[in-house]
C-alpha cells in the first residue's frame, strides 16, 4: 500500500523509510490513521510550505499574526473546479432558455429548443466527468447521493445535478418524439428549467459559504455573479455558433443583460470585499488582480463590440469569443483569489474585527482581549 | 449517548516540550510531514493538517507580556488541535456524511465514507482539518475515539507532563477552566481569558468541545478572534440564488416572447 523514498541521500548512511518508519516485519499498523497512503516523499511537500517561512516577519503588537502564517488550509480544488463552474453554469442557463422557448407557439423556435437541450445534455456529463477528474473517481461523485443534506451545499448540489441529468436527457430524448413521449419530454424541458437554473447559481452559494474571507465577504453576491455570467456564456456561445437571425436575437437579449449583470455584479463584488480592505487586497494586487482586471476588460469589451450596430459575422464572432474568455476567467480568477485571500491570516482577522465575523448574525464579538 | 467530552488546553501550563505531538503522532500511526527546519522560533511543525493533528505553537516576540518580567520579550506556547466545535463547519459542510459527530459529542471524519471533495477544508474557520496528496481523503483530530471506546483518555492528554492538555467531561472542564482563571487573575495574571469554552464566548461556532485558557489576543495564537461555521450565513446566498434564478427565468421568457421577432 505505502511506497518507500531514500531520505538524506547525500550522507554516509542514507535511510529507506515509509515515513513511518515503522518495522511491518515486527508491527502491524491498526491505529486510525493506519489508512493513510504514505510515499515517504512528504519532505517535498513540506518543502513547499517552508517557502513561507524565509521572510522573517516583524511582530506587530497591534496587529498580531503567528508569523504570519496563513490561519486557514487553502483550497485543494485544481482546474476542474472553476470549469465545472463555467460548465455548470452554461448548462444550467441553456436549460432555462430551452425551458422558456418551450412557452406558447414553438414552430419557429424548434432549432432553438434542441439546440439548448444538446448544450443541456452535453453539460451535464462534462460536469459529471469533471467531477470524477477532481474526485479522483467514479464511485466517489456518487458517495455524494448515499445522503440528503440541506446543510452542506454540495451535497444539494450533487442532487441538483443529479436532476438536471436525467430531466436534461429526457428532454434531448424524448422531446423530438410524438404523442405521449413528445410530452413527457416537454415535461422534462420545464423541469430542466427548474433545475437549470439552481445549477446555474448553487456554485456561487457554495463558494461564499466558505470561511476563506474574500468568498465569504461575497457570499450575497457570488450567486448572483455566477448567476448571470452563466446566462452570458450561453448568449457569447450562440454568438459563436447560431446562423439563424431570429434565434440570435432572442439569445442575444438574454446574453446582453446577462453580460451587462455580469460587469455590474464584479464591480459590486469588489466594492463589497473593500468594506475591510485587508479582504479586497487579492482582487487589488498581483496575480489576482491582473486576472480580475483582465476578466472584466474582456466582459466589457465583448459587451461593447457586441451592442454596435452593423453586426458583420467576424465581428460577431470576436464578441463572443471575449465575452466567453471573460467569462471563464472570471471563474478561474475567483478561485484563485479566494487561495490567495485564505493565506493571508488577517484578512479573516481584520474581517471579524470588524464585525464581520459571527458578530454578523449574533450581533456581538466575541473578541475578549 | 455518552457525556461530552472535550479537552481543556490551559496554554499557561504548556512547556513546548511537544510529546503531545509525538504521542499522536505514535498512536495514530500517522506518516511524518517531512522533516523541516523552519529557522524561525522551534516551531518546526508549523500547523495542523491531515497528517498533524497537535500542533505546539512557539510564540516568542520582542513584546512585553504581563506576569512575565524578562524585560520587552515574552514567550508563550500553546498546543493546537482541532475544536470539536458544536456547530462545525466541517461536519456541516460534508456532502458524503463522512463527518459524524459521535457519542462522545466530538466531530469524527469516517475515512471509509470520505471521498476527498474538499469542502470541510475551506469550511473550517480554524484551518484544521487538510486533505493528503497522497490518498486524497481528509483528516484531522479524531478525539482519540478508539481510545475513548477503550475507556482511554487521548494520546496528548496522556503524554503531557504539566496537563497543560487536560481531557474529560465538558461540563467539568468548564467548571474548572473558569477556576483556574479566577486564581490567575488572583495572582496579577489578569490577561487570562477562556477561549470558546461556551456558546457565550464563542456564538460563531456555539462553543468549543475542545477549548483553551490564552493570555494574548487569538490572533497571537493564530486563532480567529470571532470565528462563525459558515452555515450561519448561508441564507443570505440560498436568497441571492433564488432570486438571481427567478430573474434568469423572467429574462428568459421575455426574451422569447419580445426578442425573437424583428429589430428590438
Ligand atoms: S475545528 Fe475545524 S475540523 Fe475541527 S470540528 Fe471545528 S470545523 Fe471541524
Amino acid at each position: 500500500m505505502s511506497g518507500t523514498a531514500v531520505r538524506y541521500k547525500d550522507s554516509v548512511q542514507p535511510v529507506r523509510t515509509d515515513s513511518r518508519d515503522i518495522d511491518r516485519r515486527v508491527a502491524v499498523l491498526t491505529g486510525e490513521a493506519a489508512d493513510q497512503q504514505a510515499s515517504g516523499t512528504a519532505g517535498e511537500h513540506a518543502q513547499k510550505q517552508a517557502e513561507v517561512w524565509r521572510n522573517l516577519p516583524q511582530p506587530e503588537a497591534n496587529d498580531p499574526t503567528y508569523y504570519d502564517r496563513p490561519l486557514l488550509n487553502e483550497p485543494v480544488w485544481k482546474w476542474a473546479i472553476p470549469t465545472y463552474d463555467y460548465i455548470g453554469g452554461l448548462t444550467g442557463a441553456a436549460l432555462v432558455l430551452g425551458a422558456a422557448a418551450q412557452i406558447g407557439d414553438t414552430a419557429s423556435r424548434e432549432r432553438l429548443i434542441r439546440r439548448c437541450h444538446r448544450i443541456g445534455f452535453a453539460g451535464v456529463v462534462v460536469s459529471a466527468a469533471l467531477l470524477v477528474e477532481d474526485l479522483g473517481k467514479p464511485s466517489r461523485v456518487l458517495n455524494m447521493l448515499r445522503v440528503f443534506r440541506p446543510t452542506s451545499v454540495m451535497n444539494m448540489g450533487a442532487w441538483i445535478l443529479m436532476g438536471s441529468s436525467v430531466l436534461a436527457f429526457g428532454a434531448f430524448v424524448l422531446r423530438p418524439r410524438k404523442g405521449r413521449l413528445r410530452r413527457v419530454g416537454q415535461f422534462c424541458g420545464y423541469a430542466a428549467g427548474v433545475f437549470g437554473a439552481a445549477l446555474a447559481t448553487y456554485t456561487g452559494v457554495l463558494t461564499g459559504n466558505t470561511a476563506v474571507p474574500l468568498w465569504q465577504a461575497s457570499r450575497k453576491i457570488l450567486p448572483i455573479l455566477f448567476g448571470v455570467s452563466a446566462m452570458s456564456s450561453v448568449g457569447t456561445l450562440f454568438e459563436l455558433t447560431v446562423e439563424s437571425a431570429e434565434e440570435r436575437r432572442l439569445t442575444k437579449l438574454f446574453g446582453t443583460v446577462g453580460q451587462t449583470a455580469e460587469l455590474a455584479a464584479e464591480i459590486v463584488m469588489e466594492r463589497q470585499a473593500a468594506v475591510v480592505p485587508r479582504v479586497a487586497r487579492p482582487l487589488h494586487r498581483g496575480l489576482g488582480g491582473f486576472l480580475w482586471r483582465s476578466a472584466m476588460l474582456l466582459t466589457g469589451t465583448g459587451l461593447l463590440l457586441g451592442l454596435t450596430p452593423r453586426h458583420t459575422r467576424n465581428r460577431r464572432i470576436v464578441s463572443g469569443l471575449l465575452g466567453t474568455l471573460g467569462s471563464v476567467l472570471m471563474r478561474f480568477t475567483v478561485e484563485h483569489v479566494g487561495t490567495v485571500s485564505a493565506r493571508d491570516a488577517r484578512a479573516s482577522f481584520h474581517q471579524q474585527r470588524a464585525g464581520y465575523g459571527a458578530a454578523e448574525v449574533t450581533g456581538r464579538t466575541a473578541a475578549v482581549l | 449517548m455518552a457525556e461530552t467530552k472535550g479537552f481543556f488546553t490551559d496554554t499557561t501550563l504548556c512547556i513546548g516540550c511537544k510529546a503531545c505531538e509525538v504521542a499522536c503522532k505514535q498512536w495514530n500511526q500517522l506518516p511524518d510531514d517531512g522533516f523541516l527546519f523552519t529557522g524561525m522560533s522551534y516551531d518546526n511543525t508549523v500547523h495542523l493538517g491531515a497528517s498533524t493533528w497537535r500542533h505546539v505553537a512557539f510564540i516568542e516576540r520582542p513584546v512585553p507580556l504581563t506576569p512575565q518580567h524578562d524585560g520587552a520579550f515574552s514567550w508563550l506556547f500553546s498546543s493546537d488541535v482541532c475544536k470539536h466545535c458544536a456547530r462545525a463547519g466541517c461536519l456541516e459542510s460534508c456532502p458524503t456524511g463522512a463527518i459524524v459527530r459521535t457519542e462522545y459529542g466530538s466531530v469524527y471524519v469516517q475515512p471509509d465514507v470520505c471521498n476527498g471533495c474538499g469542502y470541510c477544508i475551506v469550511s473550517c474557520p480554524f484551518g484544521v482539518i487538510n486533505r493528503r496528496e497522497e490518498d486524497g481523503q481528509a483528516w484531522k483530530c479524531t478525539l482519540c475515539y478508539d481510545r475513548l471506546r477503550e475507556d482511554m483518555i487521548p494520546a496528548c492528554a496522556k503524554a503531557c507532563p504539566t496537563e497543560s492538555i487536560q481531557f474529560g467531561n465538558l461540563e467539568d472542564l468548564r467548571e474548572h477552566a473558569k477556576e483556574r482563571v479566577r486564581k490567575l487573575h488572583e495572582s496579577g495574571a489578569h490577561n487570562a481569558y477562556l477561549y470558546g469554552a461556551t456558546a457565550e464566548d464563542q456564538p460563531g461556532t456555539e462553543g468549543l468541545n475542545a477549548f483553551f485558557l490564552l493570555m494574548d489576543k487569538p490572533e497571537v495564537y493564530n486563532l480567529p478572534p470571532d470565528p462563525c461555521v459558515p452555515t450561519k450565513k448561508v441564507k443570505d446566498s440560498w436568497l441571492a440564488a433564488g432570486a438571481t434564478a427567478a430573474a434568469m427565468a423572467l429574462v428568459a421568457v421575455g426574451a422569447v416572447l419580445f426578442g425573437g421577432r424583428e429589430r428590438v
